[in-house]
């Protein structure tokens, strides 16, 4: 009797407990196009990515930003805004994750960029260079929140650009369905939060893929 | 208040069916190889509902935009924002297991939690309110400035949870040991009653009956009820969340005074904006629609309410029925309740530790302002 009564107040413990999870639930939603970026020698440099915020997020972002003409911002209005988005995302490694042949490389931090405003929409652009130039067969590149805060999607449009290395073959790969045994994992991520060195949000990746000869 | 009832009752069949679909999607696939068609579309539904809430929020927008033109759009707006609340409240950082514990740690009753519950959602949209209106409005801050405001106010938050959570451990803990001790003191009580009224054989062993006299009900079956002026059960030692030896009988704590009990715990959790609600409101304010979207703010709170007053009413009927069986075994039964209370103290605890520690918040507004 007493077992019994200890054991269905655990259960239901834990089962509201299992309500309290961190779930798939983006805030901001960026639409992206990436430029695979590599030097005349047939080495990849970097890449330049161009993000396109949704509109709430903008709007959000854009809170407080002084400027001349309501509606309208100018390159020069958003510089301080840029310069902050680049150095808050230092410490996410700016959501962008580049293996050479399975070997993961660095970046530095990120050059040329600025913020563009139009129809209601923020969109960050930058370059991000590669630490040290490096060639391989296959390059890939991953785009994505690990935290699930920040839901990111290839442009319909224009997903996906190569610059600099003709030879080479250029794929993309969107985020597929989580598997039964992947949702499982994200339901537990409160009780048992993902590692640093945990791979388990590449789920959630944009992929792209080179393919030198 | 019987459609009320069975509002809830509704919503928590819903949410039960949902926990025990996930359940069996969780079982069906155990790490193992994907089995393709029965477990894919059970782990499908709960990827539906996110995906629904996602849609939801990604709609606002638009219904915002729309209800600058359109009176019409704004009652659509409003019941999108219920429902994205009752969905997004599945999802972390509602405080659904905060109160949860406090509830069947301090024994609660069950209009007190869905009130408890209420209040707490509702604390939450006008703090999000608060801080836009205040920070955006009138002071015209950026989105750096917020994001900072509304991290302060979290960590403050979390402390204040911790602290709750502590005081209810530290209290419902000494419980606890004293209801240990009571047991091996079982026959002291018995002496006493037998023992008559004098104050004078009474006054020894009280301070050991205290322990057992802390719940009215299992006062009862030790046999000291109906002693008007010997020790008085209900009064004396029954531990309130607050640690007062002479907290209140269980009937007044129905009462006004009562409430302020809950009212620490309502406002620890609180007090943390929902990152959605904060970038919902300044979106309209950009559109000069504010009250607008103050409006879907206050509702999306509903919503978030429905579900946060459905997980805690099936917290506290669990306790009904442990502290039900627990109580036809008067000794170890109420030392299993008093641990039960001990163990929800201690989840307080850990859940504001592991929120302040940054761990179960997925939702950092400052990730790309600073």
């Amino acid at each position: 009797m007493m077992r019994h009564a200890c054991s269905c107040t655990c259960a239901v413990l834990l089962l509201f407990l299992s309500f309290d999870r961190a779930e798939a639930h983006p805030h901001v939603w960026v639409t992206f196009h990436s430029e695979v970026l590599y030097a005349a020698d047939g080495s990849l440099t970097g890449v330049r990515h161009a993000w396109t915020f949704d509109d709430m997020f903008s709007a959000y972002a854009l809170q407080g930003l002084s400027h001349q003409k309501k509606g309208q911002y100018t390159r020069e209005e958003l510089a301080s805004l840029a310069q902050l988005n680049v150095e808050s995302l230092k410490e996410y490694g700016y959501f962008t994750f580049a293996r050479a042949d399975g070997k993961k490389l660095k970046f530095l931090d990120p050059v040329d960029y600025w913020l563009e405003y139009n129809n209601a929409t923020l969109t960050l652009h930058f370059t991000l260079p590669l630490k040290e130039a490096a060639t391989a067969k296959a390059m890939q590149i991953e785009v994505y929140d690990p935290t699930i805060f920040v839901d990111f999607e290839f442009a319909k449009d224009r997903p996906v650009s190569l610059s600099g290395a003709p030879q080479c073959l250029l794929t993309y790969d969107m985020p597929h369905q989580p598997t039964p045994a992947e949702q499982l994992r994200l339901g537990q991520l409160d009780s048992d939060p993902l590692g640093i060195s945990s791979t388990y949000g590449e789920i959630f990746a944009n992929k792209i893929l080179v393919k030198c000869p | 208040m019987t459609r009320l009832r069975g509002v809830i009752l509704t919503v928590l069949l819903a949410v039960l069916v949902f926990c025990a679909i996930d359940v069996v999607s969780a079982q069906a696939a155990p790490f193992g190889a994907p089995h393709p068609a029965g477990a894919m579309s059970a782990a499908g539904f709960t990827g539906w509902i996110f995906a629904q809430q996602a849609a939801f929020y990604r709609s606002l927008s638009g219904f915002i935009r729309a209800s600058k033109e359109d009176g019409a759009a704004m009652w659509s707006l409003f019941g999108i924002s219920f429902l994205y609340g009752v969905f997004h409240a599945v999802g972390p950082g509602h405080g659904k297991a905060v109160i949860s514990s406090y509830l069947v740690a301090n024994e609660e009753t069950w209009r007190r939690g869905v009130v408890l519950s209420f209040a707490s959602a509702g604390i939450q949209s006008v703090v999000a309110i608060v801080v836009v209106a205040i920070a955006a409005v009138l002071l015209g801050a950026t989105a750096k400035a917020i994001g900072l405001t509304v991290h302060l106010v979290e960590i403050v938050s979390y402390g204040l949870v911790i602290l709750i959570g502590l005081r209810l451990f530290y209290v419902k803990g000494r419980s606890f040991l004293l209801a240990c001790r009571e047991l091996t003191w079982t026959p002291a009580p018995v002496l006493a009653l037998t023992s008559g009224h004098s104050s004078k054989t009474l006054r020894l062993p009280t301070s050991r009956l205290g322990p057992m006299t802390m719940r009215g009900g299992l006062c009862m079956v030790d046999g000291c009820a109906g002693h008007e002026h010997g020790f008085h059960c209900h009064d004396d030692h029954h531990a309130s969340a607050w640690g007062h030896a002479h907290g209140p009988e269980p009937t007044e704590l129905a009462g006004a005074g009562g409430w302020r009990r809950g009212l620490s715990a309502v406002i620890a959790v609180g007090l943390r904006p929902c990152s959605g609600a904060i970038i919902v409101l300044i979106f309209a304010l950009a559109q000069d629609l504010f009250w607008t979207g103050v409006g879907a703010t206050l509702i999306m709170g509903l919503g978030t309410a429905v579900t946060v007053a459905a997980i805690a009413t099936l917290a506290m009927s669990a306790r009904q029925i442990a502290s039900r069986v627990a109580g036809t075994r008067a000794g170890f039964g109420m030392l299993t309740m008093r641990a039960v209370e001990v163990g929800a103290a201690a989840l307080i605890v850990a859940f504001g530790a592991l929120l302040l520690a940054g761990y179960m918040a997925s939702e950092q507004l400052w990730m790309f302002t600073g």
